[in-house]
């Protein structure tokens, strides 16, 4: 047996540790509180005569000596600090520790300033206390209470405690949570120092592939391997071949592929790591002209994501690394180039959030670090899709509640951005109940790179053959096993508790100051992250450089003993970089100044296999060509049948005031400024244009601006764009109009639209037909129409894809009910500002500023939230001159360069109405605004429509042009005495005079003689502020 | 002539060093990036220094407490040597989770080798981390070298534990406390907005050669940081016709006090 210490990561591999005394510690505070830090540590016998000493030093460390003190007690005296809260009327005692494994950052900083303070190898474990009272209790005390623990009821029982805590004050795949009632005599057992015991790890085995298709598939699925029957065959089919049967036994290798090597195929074939959809062949059946159209794509990638960038590259020299690296890396300027990546964390995110979140943003800041030969972030940026807490969703024993989806995720980011020193410069947060069995979670990073480093190419690898490999940061533990295959299917009732983990910013923090401070010593020769597939797929990768890798397991440095090997090489542990360097020693000194174990664990060569050893035996060795080309294409097939909506609908509302109060209250729209000010949104001192803008920090601007190098003037705008509500109707169209929201972001703060660049994300429901899937062939469709409304959206605007992801598998299903997303396509943007102090913010500047409409193609009510909030459904969908509004965009920058312009808000969700009320919102003003003309034109414009009985009617109802949502517009105010000349940059366009900005705190909107809408300021206000329901 | 050569801590989780040292830059002083192992390895190196910065960041994760581990460290490694160089009149500068650390480390408000701790920086009365701009007012009474000819400024603050809480007390000895802590406080915030005590945002030593801050002043060194840049810059356009804003940023104002001192 050996032992494992769920905390422990300081010992080097500890064997059986001496013999050792326990304590207890709690923090209490000297004022009133319900809830407080508890500890567990293991002292070794050789600190037996120095407990005075200890207590000292523990006093020093954990606590404030004004405000609180410590409590310290051996494991048995601790039944008499509880008897002391059921002495003053407590009903219920709490206690709540990590489970064994799961990352305890506070034990380690615990563990760390003892060492500072000559007491090293003490082992921690935290966790806190919680007491309740079981009565009715004063006001001030339920406040209290609420405050930290949302508990304000009577408890009847202990059960009832542990329900209302879950969640809320642990997550059972985190935490242990026990409660003890003090009213009775004996308060069972109290939590102690968490250790548990571990077999011995099992040795590695060949594993028998000659089975029948049901045996293969078995096998699959018993392993977790994620694998189709068509992947096991070929894999079988290989070790059959007499060549390779022939290599294995002069290596001394079985016959069958042992279990190291299953799993590295399994994980670098994952869905998650080849991508196996965006490359399958797919025949597309179109139904949409009611006669049977197929035909076949090779390849969505390559057809509609690589290839309208490749068409582009040859206008745009300043794409210097797309597609191939961890992000794509755009020029910046002679010194320096950019890069910038989004990933998702969904199906982590659905179970512990979190940990979930947490570990997606540390994990996509490793890809920034891993661009290169190392870059280094300087913003992040998160998209959040959730399910709205309140809206009527399904409750299944699986699925934790969606506000406890919300709050997690919100604050793994925060920790996540805050703790690493990267500003989140800007983000979105999306309801939908279709995100209630997964939440979705982009999370964006960008980063900066020298172009020169020593004489190398900073953007590309230089690996050679004998460069050392080298594994830098966390340690390798069971967590996080599995989670390429995991997040490659949907989740179910036996999804693996492994895949629970929780990043550590601090320790990452180090690594990014490390490698930064190695890049610019020359150290590093290339570098990748140790993302989904762990060293199985860095090592793995990095092997195609020089055509060969070979590392040993015994030199991995592991949390705990007891794992297998094949568990150590996929292992998903965070906060780990693999590297390739020429210079271990000084690497090494770097590393122990940095406080980074960094560790040479095999070297790069190029004899054309991956092999990993133990103790000298080689337990895999894959051959390179099979591992990263041997997967066989998968062949798909799609139906796309047009989306058949029965239209409803009804007359004018009476009171458009009171609609546009709703709408500016819905959770789409209103206010994110709770979430926006717990996020670092200015560290590093680069940020131009912020989330919040304007005198009264109230203007959500439309996109980020910052300045990546100190001193300089270009600016670099970021920003996204995403419209799910439209998947259903139309995901050409959805894909359109999400390219068109991310470029028209940047283009209203000022960026020029010939500088832009895109990363594509697509979220999809499992578009794989099969007996549990019968929806997967229209999912697919989906997915083809998408992919081409995207080529189109990039070719029409000229902005290229430089790097994108995607994640396949968005469904729950636990046997009784299947939960899909929305097919969701995020576009995150950069682009360049030549001079900030050119950029605009959204709201209006000041009394007697004229007012304008600007737009290229019709708005549609299809998808919109006033039709949603009415109830009705319609066929109106958006429709978007393409090559239109790429034209106004360049316009626009135009008016943007000869400073014409004072504010520009772009109209999303909400539509006209809503883009109006932000603008004075954030500005603290008001307007007078007039739609007789633009009414007018729209009336002309349906009359000379060739469709009798067209959409077009609709789209000249005041309440149309008011809350239609759509593409292509702009709402512009500028100077009164620059009108001319703003208006003669528009002859062309579709561009409308549409009011005034006014000091009367009010909006007033007329049509003709009639008023249709009459808010005051504060109105608006109070509406637009009602506060996201998170904690 | 020659610039004063400024110590920029970094590592550890402190984050603002990058912007801190530009910051130091533009106000005239020489600003020197230094690990918190390179420091500790080599104390020598403050003697050549006219200030040592702490910037802000997340020492140690935040985690137990802010500023408190890295405190610890400083404390158990660099302990005479600090308090060497204070008394040497020399400059140190906490600006957020260096604040924290100065606190934690007993420097502030005395930073005599004898003086008691008698202040925290604990959770913000939200229990939320808080980024934001705020209105802060100078109290020139104050003897402090980092804020001549400012009166009231605006700078972001960026913490969760931001909150000056004083020594629990029984009432005389609270009072004196009390007192004694305003007199030291050289900047508040305007209007509420952690529930700190006394709405005070900085802490001075008594020779005004130790300051540490809750906001931060690194972060407005250009306008074009302040979120009502746009704002102001549409109204200067319009009334003076010009493209920028005369004033100078109030953060980049804070260094170059510090600069002028050493002069």
């Amino acid at each position: 047996m050996s032992q494992m210490h769920g905390t422990s990561q300081t010992a080097q591999n500890p064997s059986r540790p001496e013999t050792t005394l326990q304590w207890c510690l709690s923090v209490i505070p000297k004022t009133d509180y319900s809830a407080f830090p508890l500890y567990w540590i293991r002292i070794p016998e050789r600190y037996k005569n120095q407990q005075d000493e200890l207590s000292n030093a523990l006093r020093e460390v954990l606590i404030d000596p004004l405000q609180e003190e410590l409590w310290i007690a051996q494991p048995e005296e601790r039944a008499t600090w509880i008897e002391q809260w059921s002495r003053r009327g407590y009903r219920w005692w709490a206690e709540k520790q990590f489970l064994p494994g799961v990352t305890d950052n506070l034990a380690h900083t615990v563990q760390e300033a003892l060492e500072l303070k000559n007491f090293p190898g003490i082992t921690v474990s935290s966790g806190a206390g919680f007491i309740f009272r079981d009565r009715l209790m004063s006001a001030e005390d339920a406040a209290n209470l609420r405050k930290t623990l949302t508990m304000h009821k009577i408890y009847s029982d202990s059960e009832s405690v542990e329900r209302t805590s879950r969640y809320t004050i642990y997550h059972p795949l985190a935490d242990q949570f026990k409660v003890h009632d003090l009213s009775a005599d004996c308060t069972g057992e109290l939590l102690t120092y968490p250790s548990i015991h571990l077999p011995e790890p099992p040795q590695t085995v060949p594993v028998n592939l000659e089975l029948d298709d049901a045996g293969l598939e078995a096998l699959s699925k018993d392993r977790l391997l994620a694998l189709t029957l068509n992947e096991m065959r070929t894999i079988r089919n290989y070790f059959r071949q007499k060549q390779v049967q022939q290599f294995r036994s002069n290596q001394g290798l079985p016959t069958s592929p042992t279990d190291v090597e299953l799993e590295i195929l399994a994980q670098t074939w994952s869905e998650h790591c080849k991508h196996k959809i965006f490359n399958a062949t797919i025949s597309h059946i179109d139904f949409s002209s009611g006669s049977r159209n197929k035909v076949v794509v090779k390849s969505l990638y390559k057809t509609y994501i690589q290839g309208p960038t490749k068409e582009l590259m040859a206008t745009r020299k300043d794409l210097l690394s797309v597609f191939k690296d961890n992000s794509g890396v755009v020029k910046w300027n002679d010194d320096f180039a950019v890069c910038f990546k989004v990933e998702t964390h969904n199906s982590p995110s659905a179970l512990e959030p979190y940990g979930g979140a947490l570990t997606g943003i540390l994990g996509v800041n490793r890809d920034i670090l891993g661009t290169g030969l190392g870059a280094k972030p300087i913003f992040n940026t998160d998209v959040f899709c959730f399910a709205f807490p309140s809206a009527d969703l399904p409750t299944r024993p699986k699925l934790l509640p969606a506000k406890a989806i919300m709050d997690g995720v919100r604050k793994g980011v925060e920790d996540g951005g805050n703790k690493s020193g990267i500003p989140t410069v800007n983000g979105a947060i999306f309801f939908h109940p279709g995100y209630r069995a997964k939440p979705l979670v982009f999370c964006g990073t960008g980063g900066i790179l020298p172009l020169d480093v020593h004489g190398k190419c900073g953007y590309e690898k230089h690996t050679k053959v004998g460069d050392t490999i080298v594994m830098v940061g966390g340690r390798v533990g069971k967590d996080g096993i599995h989670g390429a295959t995991f997040s490659s299917e949907s989740l179910h009732e036996g999804s693996p508790m492994s895949a629970v983990q929780i990043g550590d910013p601090f320790t990452q923090k180090r690594v990014l100051d490390f490698i930064v401070e190695a890049r610019d010593q020359g150290l590093i020769t290339g570098i990748t992250d140790n993302g989904a597939g762990g060293l199985s797929s860095s090592v793995g990768e990095m092997a195609q450089i020089t055509h060969g890798a070979s590392i040993e397991l015994d030199k991995i440095p592991t949390k705990y003993p007891g794992l297998a090997d094949w568990e150590v090489v996929v292992s998903e542990s965070q906060e780990r970089m693999t590297l390739s360097t020429t210079s271990m020693d000084k690497l090494q000194i770097l590393a122990e100044k940095h406080h980074v174990e960094a560790t040479a664990i095999g070297t790069f060569h190029n004899k054309g296999y991956f092999e990993v050893t133990r103790a000298g035996k080689v337990v895999a060795l894959l051959d390179l060509d099979f591992l990263h080309d041997g997967l066989p294409p998968l062949e798909l097939e799609a139906e796309w049948k047009p989306s058949q909506i029965t239209m409803t609908s009804g007359s004018v509302p009476a009171d458009l005031s009171k609609f546009l109060l709703r709408l500016l209250a819905h959770p789409n729209i209103s206010s994110r400024e709770h979430v926006i000010r717990q996020y670092d949104h200015e560290v590093q001192g680069m940020s131009v244009i912020k989330p919040l803008m304007g005198e009264r920090q109230q203007a959500p601007c439309d996109a980020a601006v910052i300045i990546p190098i100190y001193g300089d003037n270009t600016g670099l705008a970021i920003s996204n764009g995403l419209a799910p509500r439209l998947s259903h109707h139309d995901a050409h169209l959805m894909a359109v109009c999400a390219v068109d929201e991310a470029i028209r972001n940047m283009v209203c703060v000022g960026a020029d639209p010939d500088t832009v660049t895109l990363l594509d994300n697509f979220c999809w429901p499992d578009p794989v037909h099969g007996p549990k899937n019968s929806q997967g062939k229209a999912m697919l469709a989906l997915l083809v129409r998408a992919c081409q409304g995207l080529a189109e959206a990039v070719l029409a605007y000229k902005a290229p894809l430089i790097s994108g992801k995607d994640s396949m598998k968005n469904d729950f299903d636990d046997g009784v009910v299947r939960l899909s997303i929305p097919p969701t396509l995020l576009i995150s943007g950069m682009a360049r500002v030549p001079d900030v102090s050119k950029c605009v913010s959204m709201e209006f500047k000041q009394p007697g500023d004229l007012i304008y409409l600007i737009k290229a193609g019709k708005p549609g009510l299809a998808g919109s939230h006033y039709e949603e909030m009415l109830g009705w459904q319609s066929a109106l969908i958006p429709q978007l001159d393409l090559l239109k509004a790429a034209q106004i965009y360049r316009q626009f920058y135009k008016a943007i360069e000869k400073g014409l312009i004072n504010s520009a808000h772009d109209l999303s969700e909400g539509g006209l109405g809503v883009a109006i009320s932000e603008c004075i919102i954030g500005s603290g003003k008001g307007a007078k605004i007039d739609l007789t003309h633009v009414v007018e034109l729209e009336k002309k414009n349906a009359d000379s429509s060739p469709f009798p009985f067209s959409t077009d009617k609709v789209l000249s109802r005041i309440d149309t042009i008011l809350f239609a949502e759509g593409p292509a517009r702009l709402l512009v105010s500028i100077d009164p005495s620059q009108k001319t000349e703003w208006e003669s940059l528009w002859a062309d366009f579709e561009c409308n005079e549409i009011g005034v900005v006014s000091d009367k705190n009010r909006l007033t909107i007329w049509e003709g003689e009639t008023t249709v809408i009459d808010v005051a300021l504060m109105d608006l206000e109070r509406a637009w502020r009602t506060a996201l329901p998170f904690d | 002539m020659h610039k004063p050569e400024a110590i920029v801590l970094c590592g550890d989780g402190i984050n603002c060093d990058a912007e801190t040292g530009w910051a130091l830059n533009l106000a005239g002083f020489e600003p020197k990036p230094m690990h918190v192992s390179d420091l500790l390895n080599n104390s020598g190196v403050l003697e050549a220094a006219q200030m040592l910065v702490i910037p802000g960041g997340f020492s140690y994760g935040d985690e137990i407490a802010s500023g408190k581990i890295l405190a610890i460290k400083l404390k158990e490694r660099l302990r005479d040597a600090l308090y060497n160089y204070i008394e040497n009149g020399k400059l140190v500068l906490g600006i957020c989770n260096g604040f924290q650390v100065l606190v934690q480390l007993g420097l502030l408000p005395f930073s005599g080798e004898n003086d008691p701790r008698i202040v925290s920086l604990v959770r913000n009365t939200q229990l939320k981390f808080i980024n934001r701009w705020v209105r802060l007012q100078v109290f020139p009474d104050v003897n402090s070298r980092f804020f001549t000819s400012l009166r009231e400024i605006e700078l972001p603050i960026r913490h969760g534990e931001g909150r000056l809480a004083l020594e629990l007390l029984e009432d005389g000895a609270k009072e004196s406390t009390e007192q004694t802590v305003k007199r030291l406080a050289p900047l508040r915030y305007t209007e509420e907005v952690n529930g700190s005590f006394d709405r005070i945002a900085a802490l001075t030593n008594p020779a005004g050669n130790v300051l540490g801050l809750m906001p931060h002043p690194e972060a407005f060194v250009r306008w074009t940081q302040n979120p009502s840049w746009t704002h102001r810059q549409v109204a200067i356009k319009r009334f003076e016709r010009t493209n920028s804003i005369a004033e100078i940023p109030h953060g980049l104002a804070i260094f170059s006090n510090a600069a002028a001192s050493l002069n």
